[in-house]
């Protein structure tokens, strides 16, 4: 990443992966977005914990899923005090055109949303973002194999829900 | 590693090569395990057509707005400062600083004949600065401290707001005293600045907005409060 512009042109530069990764965590468009949001307010607002010379992009993504841990459990305190009846998707405004683009998302947002949070984050960061098992061990402070064996589980439990078409 | 994991870290390029070539020659001579891989394959490509398209698309323009730089935000202060606080305006309009920063505590020096003086940790107002907030009226300046306006905060105390030459701030009485509790320094060569036209320093401005309570004193409550002793 080039090292003379500016942290906010770098942060835009980001952007689009951490929409992405939003949507991967996120149930609907409009809470990815949310999510999406919070991220960057708080890496501007935080911005002198970044030290220069350190992935800026794993920094973010940190402090993405940090912010989603803290609003999914929240949400999950929320949704257990209500009823359980509303089974169908909430799809907020969706970010593709095309209604089989749009099908495929949901689809997928769906199963990923089904899966437990720890193997839901480690699903995303490896197979939708493409990170590596080491560095996803480094951003989310935990051992290789931990996350080794959550990303079995995950995608057994996602094959099993989303078939392999 | 179990063997399944293993087998995940192949398809995923973990694996060295020795594993590598030996987790592939495996994976040949079972075709159990071949499925499996051509399974998990296309659910990875599945997954990417469901999420890269995002990557794609242009941000909301809300995101992008998140990004903008911090002008914004001073626009929005004063936005905010005149929706709610109608009763500055008149006050702005005198006032010419630019905020910087806030000194508090230890970046005050202890030195006698300052505008402010630290006492059991507190910093309080000093010299000319303390007789102005003691004496001055908003509506009949006397001095080089002009004080801007007065109002009960939330705990109940009177607070008052003033510019000086070296900038402006807000006191608040605390056990019969003035107790500073935000001091904003002007800057020298400003004044062309737009932002003198929005008076009131933003920062001093968001200080009074989120310790008033009710309007700020009119001229005669600012009066009383005075011949009573700002009690």
């Amino acid at each position: 990443m080039d090292q003379s512009s500016s942290f906010e042109d770098q942060l835009a530069g980001l952007l689009p992966r951490l929409r992405r990764f939003a949507h991967s965590l996120s149930r609907d468009a409009s809470d990815a977005d949310d999510l999406t949001q919070a991220t960057i307010e708080r890496a501007l607002r935080s911005r002198e914990q970044w030290q220069p010379g350190t992935r800026l992009d794993s920094w973010c993504y940190r402090i993405m899923r940090n912010l989603w841990i803290d609003t999914a459990r929240s949400r999950s305190r929320k949704a257990a005090r209500e009823a359980p009846e509303e089974e169908g998707l909430n799809v907020g405004e969706d970010p593709r055109p095309g209604i089989e683009a749009a099908v495929d998302l949901r689809r997928v947002m769906a199963a990923m949303e089904r899966l437990p949070d720890e193997q839901r984050e480690v699903v995303a960061l490896i197979l939708v973002e493409g990170f590596g098992y080491r560095e996803v061990s480094e951003m989310l402070g935990l051992p290789i194999g931990t996350v080794s064996s959550r990303l079995v589980r995950g995608r057994t439990a996602l094959l099993a829900m989303v078939g392999e078409a | 590693m179990n063997e399944d994991e293993k087998f995940f870290a192949w398809l995923d390029g973990e694996l060295g090569p020795d594993e590598a070539a030996a987790m592939e020659a495996k994976v040949a001579g079972d075709p159990a395990l071949a499925q499996l891989a051509d399974q998990h394959r296309a659910l990875g490509a599945t997954l990417k057509r469901a999420f890269d398209p995002i990557a794609e698309a242009a941000s909301p323009e809300r995101l992008q707005a998140a990004l903008r730089p911090p002008a914004q935000v001073i626009d929005f202060a004063a936005a905010r400062r005149s929706r709610s606080m109608p009763a500055l305006a008149q006050w702005t309009a005198m006032a010419a600083t630019l905020a910087i920063g806030v000194l508090v505590g230890t970046q005050v020096p202890r030195s006698s004949g300052g505008p402010v003086e630290v006492r059991d940790g507190r910093l309080y107002a000093a010299a000319s600065l303390n007789r102005a907030l003691d004496t001055e009226l908003a509506s009949a300046p006397t001095g080089d401290v002009r004080i801007g306006i007065t109002y009960r905060d939330q705990a109940g105390e009177i607070c008052r707001t003033y510019t000086a030459e070296g900038g402006s701030g807000l006191a608040c009485r605390n056990g019969g005293r003035w107790q500073m509790k935000g001091m904003f320094a002007a800057t020298e060569g400003q004044s062309g600045d737009y932002r003198m036209a929005a008076g009131m320093d933003p920062d001093l401005a968001a200080l009074v907005d989120s310790t008033i309570a009710g309007a700020p004193f009119d001229e005669a409550q600012e009066k009383g409060a005075r011949d009573k002793g700002w009690h």
